[in-house]
């Protein structure tokens, strides 16, 4: 996890090794209305996803106070 | 330009205006005529309507003000002089001897018992009670003894006791006492001056038709106060100075022209209630005009508790042999063991002549409230001179708050160029370097309390039991832990690397202790409060064996989750230095116009084509305010206009203009609603009310904060109300109901940032699975659900806001999968809590 611009963004676990493969991952995650980010690391390119969810649908069986 | 402020008056609204100040970027002297701080309010148990705790609800106010470095707290002291001109006002300050070093003295309270001269009334109980001739004056700060010169039998015949030395000088180890010490004059060099000197009961003779200072139980309402609270004499039993619990009390309200006298007869009729439900109680009064909802609300309360009412033009009273009071009046007669009179309120004794010191003229009942040029109510003929609270006139406590605040954001604006200019930079810190893992080394300090603590408890047997804990290195009995003395010592000897505090509540005195703390050099996050007082003496007072038990199993949770503990450091948050006020009524115009006058950025916004539904008024200050607030280039007015959608956070908002031709959005850091009461906010294009969690009463008034003190706060952080959002009043008050909103805003975006509690909450990612059973019940609207990609699936997981989370723990409460926890409260310490009293059984 890491806080970008106040945001909270999550690593896909995964390693690029070419900064073209990481940019070519979150074009693909982008179409899918994810924000993205892209973090160099060492000699690897990690990529960075969020997506607001605005409709929350509650499945049964959680806790009420 | 002098950016201090001198405040005379430390009671409810000097207390607020210093507060205000402080909070804006300015340095406060604080005169009090009194030995210590917080004025009536600190002698009162409960206030109207609310019915909160007075004690409980001004004495953290209290501790924050006497802890803070830009503040100079001058006690026992009256002002002599201001001489200068606004900007530039130089104060003479007459300090009063104590014959006691207030820098030396400890309170150990050890020349207490030493001291041959006993059983003096007490000045701050109204006589009830006794003192030694060294005394304190109240249970409030600053705490520090003092001698009373004209007891005191060293000073009248310089001689006490059989040896030379006088015993309170023998056992005083800090060498605090000075015989000779003589009134001292102080200077001070100011910018500007807020008169908050309070009000007083009118005690003239015609009290004593009615019995008082005649009968031993006939008393005034504010020595009735003494009876009721729980710091007073009787430890908050109602009681005769025969010792008997009255059966039946009677109030009477002589005379009040306003609704305040007949609501301080319903508060203290609902304590006696409270204490005893079988209590005869009735109230006797000549008029009613309750001026306020909530004060019919209040009265209605009081009627279904069983309280009479009875109106009457004309009582007499007559003593009864068995000390009762036979109150006679309309052909019947009303028996009371008590008889409470309701005087009507004065100025402070000490107005007339501090008017005279400072060449004000009073008005006709000699309140600061003489009509100046320009009508305003806070004004007086000295500019750079204002007046607050029921030193204008009498009012009750909110009300004197929100005059505190306008006074404070008058003294603010006059005095803007020189914000920030003289407060002192906070001590550099040397906080010891803990890492979580790191072998415990407990300190424990154990508070005496005065007898709080020590009076009901086996000190002894509590201080060796906490002395065998695990990781406790060293056990220290102090006197009183608030005065942090002891744990600055012992702490800075960087031995200790966990701090228990065996003590009082937290509710009243954490930050004083967080602050001690960090002074001591240990992150203030490493310290665990057992509150031995509220949560054991005072609720087992009466069985010492089984208290001190109690005490050492509390000791025994407290270290126990002392040594899970872990450094945790503030959360910092950036400002947006500019504020969104909504409404052009005479309280948004004064709110912008005072926060464009303080050099801060405004956007006004109202529906009308232009300012002038508020000048068809007529109002001379609303016109003048709004030709000067045209003339504002850090105030920008969109007419015409409306808010849509509103988002973020206190510091960092963003709001939608809608105007005529198109849209704009602007960046604030702060949101004033100053909306006349038929104004709503919903429409296709937003709803500021529901975007910053607003809500409405079922009289359309915006519902606030809770809390005497917080009249113009809403629940959402840097978002405030005023005027006729809040209800309906009068011209005159909305000014300063604006004014008020003002300083409460400039307290946000005059800073470059805010410095919040790190105790939020916080997602464990590898434990949520995004149930997001949290969201809905979270209060601060502060978690949102997020969805994200990982090894080619779509996960969810939830958010926090730092900047609007409060920790309350709700979240904590609903995750069925231990996902989310709070900092500083992880399931595990309770666990360990919980272990600790299993042990023991």
């Amino acid at each position: 996890m890491r806080k970008i611009d106040g945001k909270k963004f999550m690593w896909d676990k995964a390693h690029y090794l070419t900064e073209a493969e990481a940019m070519e991952k979150m074009a693909q995650y982008e179409k899918e209305g994810f924000e993205t980010q892209l973090v160099k690391e060492e000699n690897k390119y990690l990529v960075y996803t969020r997506r607001v969810v605005t409709e929350i649908i509650l499945e049964e069986g959680g806790q009420s106070l | 330009m002098k950016g201090s402020v001198l405040i005379i008056g430390a009671g409810p609204a000097g207390m607020r205006a210093s507060a205000e100040l402080l909070n804006q970027g300015f340095k406060v002297i604080l005169v009090e005529e009194k030995p210590t701080i917080g004025g009536k309010m600190a002698q009162i148990d409960k206030m109207f309507p609310s019915n909160e705790c007075s004690t409980c609800t001004i004495l953290p106010r209290m501790l924050e003000l006497t802890s803070n470095p830009n503040v100079t707290i001058v006690p026992f002291a009256e002002v002599k002089s201001i001489d200068g001109e606004a900007r530039d006002f130089k104060v003479k300050v007459v300090k009063n001897p104590r014959y006691v070093d207030p820098m030396k003295c400890t309170a150990c309270t050890d020349c207490f018992p030493v001291c041959p001269v006993g059983g003096l009334p007490m000045e701050f109980n109204f006589g009830r009670g006794a003192s030694k001739a060294i005394y304190f004056y109240s249970p409030f700060p600053p705490r520090k003894a003092l001698i009373n010169p004209e007891k005191c039998t060293y000073i009248l015949e310089g001689k006490c006791g059989d040896k030379e030395i006088p015993p309170c000088v023998e056992a005083c180890k800090p060498e605090a006492i000075v015989f000779d010490q003589k009134s001292l004059e102080v200077e001070f060099n100011v910018g500007a001056v807020i008169l908050a000197t309070g009000m007083d009961e009118m005690k003239t003779e015609s009290l004593e038709r009615f019995g008082y200072e005649k009968s031993h139980n006939v008393l005034t309402a504010l020595e009735y106060e003494r009876l009721l609270s729980g710091l007073g004499p009787t430890g908050g039993v109602i009681k005769r100075d025969d010792k008997k619990e009255p059966q039946s009390v009677a109030w009477y309200v002589l005379n009040n022209p306003s609704s305040l006298g007949l609501m301080t007869a319903v508060a203290e009729a609902m304590g006696t209630i409270e204490r005893n439900p079988d209590a005869s109680v009735s109230i006797f009064y000549e008029d009613m005009d309750l001026a306020r909802d909530d004060y019919v609300d209040y009265y209605q309360t009081a009627k279904d508790s069983k309280i009479n009412f009875i109106k009457t033009e004309c009582i007499s009273i007559a003593e009864g042999k068995d000390g009762n009071i036979d109150i006679s009046y309309d052909k019947e007669s009303f028996n009371a063991e008590m008889f409470v009179l309701v005087p009507p309120y004065a100025p402070n004794e000490s107005t007339l002549k501090l008017a005279e010191n400072v060449g004000l003229e009073l008005d006709e009942w000699g309140f600061f409230s003489k009509k100046t040029e320009d009508s305003h109510p806070l004004h007086t003929r000295k500019e750079g001179i204002f007046v607050c609270g029921s030193a204008q006139e009498p009012k009750g406590i909110d009300d004197a708050v929100i005059q505190a605040c306008s006074a404070a954001s008058h003294a603010a604006a006059l005095l803007a160029p020189s914000r920030g200019k003289e407060l002192v930079a906070p001590p550099k810190k040397d906080i010891l370097p803990v890492t979580p893992g790191d072998e415990p080394a407990t300190l424990a300090v154990i508070c005496r309390c005065g007898l709080n603590i020590a009076g009901l408890l086996d000190m002894e047997e509590v201080i060796e039991y906490t002395k065998s804990l695990p990781h406790v290195k060293h056990v220290e009995l102090t006197p009183f832990g608030c005065d942090g003395v002891a744990i600055k010592e012992l702490l800075k000897t960087k031995e200790f690397n966990r701090l228990v505090l065996g003590a009082c509540s937290p509710k009243t005195h954490e930050n004083l202790f967080f602050l001690h703390t960090e002074m001591g050099g240990l992150n203030p996050y490493l310290l665990e409060i057992v509150n031995l007082r509220n949560q054991c003496t005072w609720v087992h007072s009466t069985d010492k064996q089984k208290a001190t038990e109690k005490a050492k199993t509390l000791m025994r949770m407290g270290t126990n989750r002392a040594t899970l503990l872990e450094p945790l450091e503030n959360i910092h948050v950036p400002v947006t230095p500019a504020c969104l006020v909504l409404g052009g009524t005479p309280s948004g115009i004064s709110c912008a116009l005072k926060l464009g006058q303080a050099g801060l950025n405004v956007y006004l916004v109202d529906k009308e084509e232009d300012l002038g539904k508020a000048k068809e008024n007529k109002n001379r200050i609303v016109e003048k305010m709004i030709d000067e607030l045209d003339k504002k280039k850090n105030v920008k007015i969109y007419t015409e206009a409306k808010v849509g959608r509103v988002e973020g956070f206190v510091g960092n908002f963003r709001a939608e203009i809608i105007k005529s031709r198109g849209k704009e959005n602007i960046d604030i850091g702060s949101v004033v609603v100053a909306t006349s009461v038929d104004m709503r906010a919903e429409s296709d294009e937003g709803d500021f009310e529901k975007d910053l969690l607003l809500q409405r009463d079922n009289k359309n008034f915006f519902v606030g904060m809770l809390g005497i003190l917080n009249p113009l706060d809403f629940n959402t952080d840097g978002v405030f109300k005023c005027g006729s959002a809040r209800k309906v009043m009068g011209i005159p008050d909305a000014i300063i109901d604006g004014e008020g909103a003002a300083s409460r805003v400039a307290g946000v975006i005059s800073k470059e940032e805010l410095v919040k509690s790190p105790t939020i909450s916080v997602v464990v990612d590898e434990k949520c699975d995004g149930c997001a059973y949290c969201i809905d019940p979270c209060p601060a609207q502060a978690l949102t659900l997020i969805e994200y990609m990982q090894k080619g699936s779509v996960k969810k997981t939830v958010e926090v806001n730092d900047a609007i989370c409060r920790g309350c723990g709700v979240c904590m409460a609903t995750c069925p999968k231990e996902g989310i926890f709070v900092r500083h409260f992880k399931p595990k310490y309770f666990e360990e809590m919980i272990n600790a009293v299993a042990g023991s059984v």
